[in-house]
C-alpha cells in the first residue's frame, strides 16, 4: 500500500476559488517528492490538505489507508502528531526558547494535561536535544528563538517536526525567506534526515534547479492540476516551461544557483 | 521508527541564568499563591453556614426579581439615568475643558524641560489619585445633594484623567512639523496652532469619549452617596430589597451603558 | 514620465464632500445641544457652584486630621488591600478563560463565541460599585461581597483590555502547534499565552490599581474595607477621623500607583 494516497482531491474556497481541481497521486513509503508551480497553482493547498489544515471539498486524503479528511477530534489529532510540518516562515514561537519551541512538537504525542503544565517526560526532552543535535544547532537550545538567524530558525522548524518522530514531513517552501546558499543547506539537512528515518517527504519549492538537484520526483501543477509527474532526470527546461506557463530565458530566471 | 532512542545521559544543563529565571519565576507564583491563601485564612470572611444562611433568605427572591423586572419603575428609571446621562456630559466636559491647558502645562516637550513639568503632573496625579467618590462625598456633605455635587466630583476627576492622558499625547506628537514651521519663520505660537493642535486634536477627542464611557459609569453610582443620578433611587431599592425594581434599573443602565459604549467605540475607531 | 502634478493627479478628493462636511457639522451641533439641555436639566450653574464653593472651602478647612484615629485606620486599610489583591487575582484566574472562549481565533466554535461576548459585553456594563451594593445585602456584610464584586469587575475589565491583544497575536505559531497535533488548549498555552505574557502582566497591573481604588469604596455599601469606617465617621460627623482617613487613603494609593507604574514600565 502506498503510504500517501490522494483520490480526486478537490478544495474550493468560499467565495469560489477552485484551488484543487481534482488531483489524483500516490505517494511511495520514503520518497522526496518536489511540487513546482506558480503561485496560486495549488502547492500550498495541496500539502495542507495532507494535515488537513485545509479540509477538502470533495475527494480524500489518506495516509496508510487511513483517511485524514474525514478524521476529527482525537483521531485527527494522533493522524497531525505523525505529520511533521515545516513553514516559509518558521512559524516558531517568537519569545519562547529554542528548546521550549523544539518540545512543542511533542505536544500531540504526550498526555494534555502534561502539554498544558509543560512538563514534558526526561525521554522527551532528551529527544528533543537530540533532534537539535541533527539540525546543527545543539548549544541554541536555551536561546530565544527570535535571537537566531533565518537559517537557524529554519532548523529549529525541522528539528520541531523531528521530535514528532513522523513519518511524513510535508515542508510549504520552506526556503523562501532564505539566501541561496542557506536554502541549499537546509535542503540539504532535510534531505538527509528524510533518508535516514526514511520519512516520506512532500516539499513546495519554486527554484527549478534546487528541484532537480533534490527531488526523487517532481510534480508539477498548474491551476489547481497535476500537469506533470515524473522523476528528477526527466524533467527538462521544457518540462518546465509548461507548467510555469512561459518561457525560461537568462533574465527571469527561475532556478536558483549557488 | 528506525531510530534508537537517544541516551538520556545527554541532556545538557540549562545555563546558569536560564534556570535563575525559572526559579524566580516559580518562587514569586508560589508567594503570590502563599499570600492568596493566607488573606484567606486571615480575613473577616463570613463562616460557611453564614453565607449558607444569607444565601437562602436572598437568593431565591433575588432571582425571581431579576426574571421578573417591575415595569412600573420603568419611567422613574429612564427619567433618573437620563440625569445620569447629562450629568456624566457635563462632567466630561468640565474635565475635557479644564484638561486641555493643563496638558500643555504638565508636558516635558513644550515647556522645556521636566522640572518645569513638575507642578504641573503632581496637581493632575493628586487629583487623579481621589476617588471620585470621596470627591462626591465631600461635595455633598459641602453644597447639599443633588447631581452638582455629582458633576463636580467627575469633573476635578476627570481632570486628573485626562490631563495626564492628554499630556502624555502631546508629549508623544512628532516634532517634525514643529520644526518645519519654525525653519519656515513661524514663531511659537504659529507652532502651537499650526502643529501641536492639529496633531492631538483626534486623539484629545477619542480620550474625550473614553472618559464619557468611564463617567457615566461613575454617575450611575454616584447617587448611592446622595450626589444625583440613578444611585438614588437604587439605594432605597437596595435597602428594603425590591429586587423586581432593581432589576428594571439594573437593565436599564446596562441597556443605556451599552448603547453608549457602542456608540463611542465606532466614532473613537473613526477618530484615530 | 512626467513629474505628476499633485492636484490634478491625486486620487483623493481636495476638499471632503459635501456628505462628510454635513456629517462633521451635525455631530458638532448633537453635542452642543445635549450640552445645552444637560445644563438645564440639572440644574447646573456657575454661579450656584460658586457659592457652594464658598462652603467647600469652610468644609475642608473643618477636615483637619485627627491623628489619634490612626490606629483604628490600620486594619481596615489592610483588609481593602487584602480584596483588591484576591479580586486581581481570582479576577484574572477566572477571566482568562473567558476571554479565550470570547477570542476568534482561540474560541471552540461561532454559538460559544458569541455567548461569551455577550456575558462579557453585559458584566462590563455594570459599574463595581454596583456589584458591591447589590452583593453585600445578600452575603452579609463584609468584605466576602467585596472580593467576589471585584472579581467579577476585574473579569470584564480584563476581558477588554485583552481581546484585542488575543486576536491579534501572530497566527503561524499556532498554526504550527495545530499541525502537531496539540488540542486547543496546548495551543493556547504554547501559542498565545507567551506572545502576550508581558502585556499581560501589564494589564493585571493596571488592573490592581484600580481595584485598590474601588476597594477603597465599595466598604460604603458594605463591602469590606476602610470604607465601613468612612461611612462611620460621616454618620458620627467625625470630621477629624475623616481627614486622617482621606489623607492616609490618598498616600497608599498613590504609593501603589507608582509602584504599578513603575513595574510596567519594567515589562515593556
Amino acid at each position: 500500500m502506498s503510504h500517501i494516497t490522494f483520490s480526486d482531491v478537490e478544495v474550493t474556497y468560499k467565495g469560489g476559488l477552485k484551488a484543487l481541481k481534482g488531483v489524483t497521486l500516490e505517494i511511495p513509503r520514503g520518497q522526496f517528492v518536489v511540487i513546482v508551480g506558480l503561485s496560486g497553482a495549488g502547492k500550498s493547498t495541496l500539502i495542507r490538505s495532507v494535515n488537513n489544515l485545509v479540509v477538502p471539498s470533495r475527494g480524500d486524503v489518506a495516509i496508510e489507508g487511513r483517511s485524514v479528511t474525514r478524521a476529527t477530534g482525537k483521531d485527527l489529532r494522533r493522524l497531525r502528531s505523525g505529520v511533521g510540518m515545516i513553514f516559509q516562515t518558521f512559524n516558531l514561537v517568537k519569545r519562547s526558547s529554542v528548546l521550549r519551541n523544539v518540545l512543542a512538537g511533542r505536544l500531540g504525542a504526550v498526555h494534555p494535561l502534561r502539554g498544558v503544565l509543560g512538563v514534558f517526560p526526561k525521554s522527551d526532552v532528551a529527544l528533543a536535544h537530540d533532534c537539535l543535535r541533527r539540525v546543527g544547532i545543539p548549544e541554541k537550545a536555551f536561546v530565544r528563538a527570535d535571537a537566531l538567524s533565518g537559517g537557524q530558525q529554519q532548523r529549529v522548524g525541522i528539528a520541531r517536526a523531528l521530535a514528532q518522530e513522523p513519518s511524513v514531513m510535508l515542508a510549504d517552501e520552506p526556503v523562501a525567506s532564505l539566501d541561496p546558499p542557506t536554502s541549499h543547506a537546509v535542503l540539504r539537512d532535510l534531505k538527509r534526515i528524510a533518508r535516514e528515518d526514511a520519512i516520506t517527504t512532500i516539499v513546495n519549492l519554486h527554484f527549478i534547479d534546487m528541484a532537480r538537484e533534490y527531488a526523487d520526483r517532481i510534480i508539477g501543477m498548474r491551476d489547481g492540476l497535476v500537469v506533470y509527474d515524473g522523476s528528477a532526470e526527466d524533467a527538462t527546461d521544457e518540462v518546465f516551461e509548461a507548467i510555469y506557463g512561459r518561457p525560461i530565458d537568462e533574465e527571469r530566471d527561475l532556478r536558483g544557483r549557488t | 521508527m528506525p531510530r534508537a532512542k537517544p541516551d538520556l545521559g545527554l541532556i545538557p544543563a540549562a545555563p546558569a541564568n536560564v534556570r535563575r529565571t525559572q526559579w524566580l519565576l516559580v518562587a514569586v507564583v508560589l508567594a503570590m499563591v502563599a499570600l492568596a491563601v493566607f488573606f484567606l485564612l486571615t480575613m473577616n470572611l463570613p463562616s460557611w453556614s453564614r453565607v449558607q444562611t444569607g444565601l437562602e433568605r436572598n437568593a431565591l427572591p433575588l432571582l425571581r426579581g431579576f426574571v421578573n423586572p417591575e415595569w412600573g419603575v420603568f419611567e422613574l428609571a429612564s427619567r433618573a439615568m437620563l440625569e445620569t446621562l447629562f450629568m456624566a456630559v457635563i462632567g466630561t466636559a468640565i474635565g475635557g475643558l479644564l484638561a486641555f491647558p493643563m496638558a500643555f502645562l504638565a508636558a516635558n516637550n513644550l515647556l522645556g524641560s521636566r522640572l518645569l513639568a513638575f507642578p504641573g503632573k503632581t496637581f493632575l496625579v493628586g487629583v487623579r489619585t481621589f476617588p471620585e467618590i470621596l470627591f462626591a462625598i465631600i461635595f455633598v456633605a459641602a453644597m447639599g445633594p443633588g447631581p452638582v455635587a455629582g458633576i463636580l466630583a467627575m469633573g476635578i476627576n476627570s481632570i486628573g484623567f485626562l490631563g495626564k492622558i492628554f499630556s502624555d499625547v502631546v508629549e508623544g506628537i512628532d516634532p517634525g512639523p514643529s520644526e518645519a514651521i519654525r525653519a519656515a519663520g513661524g514663531n511659537d505660537l504659529h507652532v502651537f496652532f499650526y502643529s501641536v493642535v492639529p496633531q492631538v486634536l483626534p486623539e484629545f477627542a477619542s480620550y474625550l469619549l473614553y472618559r464619557f464611557e468611564i463617567n457615566l459609569r461613575a454617575a450611575s453610582i454616584l447617587g448611592l452617596v446622595g450626589a444625583g443620578g440613578i444611585g438614588a433611587p437604587l439605594i432605597q431599592r437596595l435597602q428594603f430589597r425590591r429586587w423586581d425594581e432593581i432589576s428594571m434599573i439594573m437593565i436599564v443602565i446596562v441597556v443605556v451603558i451599552i448603547v453608549v459604549d457602542t456608540l463611542s467605540s465606532s466614532v473613537r475607531r473613526r477618530l484615530v | 514620465m512626467a513629474v505628476p502634478d499633485p492636484v490634478t493627479d491625486s486620487a483623493a478628493p481636495l476638499r471632503p464632500t459635501y456628505a462628510v462636511r454635513l456629517l462633521n457639522w451635525s455631530t458638532w451641533a448633537v453635542i452642543a445641544a445635549l450640552f445645552v439641555v444637560s445644563v438645564r436639566q440639572t440644574g447646573f450653574s456657575l454661579d450656584g457652584i460658586s457659592r457652594g464653593a464658598v462652603d467647600f472651602v469652610r468644609f475642608f478647612g473643618r477636615l483637619a486630621p485627627d491623628w489619634t484615629a490612626l490606629p483604628q485606620i490600620w486594619a481596615p486599610l489592610i483588609e481593602t488591600l487584602q480584596i483588591a489583591y484576591l479580586a486581581t487575582i481570582f479576577g484574572t484566574l477566572l477571566g482568562l478563560p473567558v476571554i479565550f472562549l470570547a477570542s476568534r481565533n482561540t474560541t471552540v466554535n461561532g454559538p460559544v463565541m458569541w455567548v461569551a461576548r455577550s456575558i462579557l459585553t453585559v458584566l462590563r456594563s455594570i459599574p463595581d460599585l454596583l456589584y458591591a451594593a447589590i452583593l453585600a445585602p445578600i452575603l452579609a456584610p463584609g468584605p466576602l461581597p467585596g472580593v467576589i464584586a471585584l472579581t467579577i469587575f476585574t473579569m470584564a475589565v480584563l476581558a477588554k483590555l485583552a481581546s484585542e491583544t488575543v486576536e491579534s497575536v501572530d497566527p503561524g505559531p499556532l498554526e504550527a502547534i495545530q499541525a502537531v497535533g496539540a488540542g486547543r488548549n496546548r495551543m493556547i498555552v504554547y501559542g498565545v499565552l507567551p506572545q502576550i505574557s508581558a502585556t499581560l502582566t501589564s494589564y493585571v497591573l493596571y488592573i490592581f490599581e484600580i481595584n485598590v481604588r474601588a476597594s477603597v469604596v465599595i466598604g460604603l455599601v458594605g463591602a469590606g474595607g476602610i470604607g465601613n469606617l468612612l461611612n462611620r465617621y460621616l454618620s458620627f460627623f467625625d470630621y477629624g477621623g475623616l481627614g486622617a482617613l482621606i489623607i492616609v487613603v490618598f498616600f497608599v494609593v498613590l504609593a501603589i500607583d507608582q509602584l504599578s507604574v513603575w513595574a510596567r514600565s519594567r515589562l515593556i
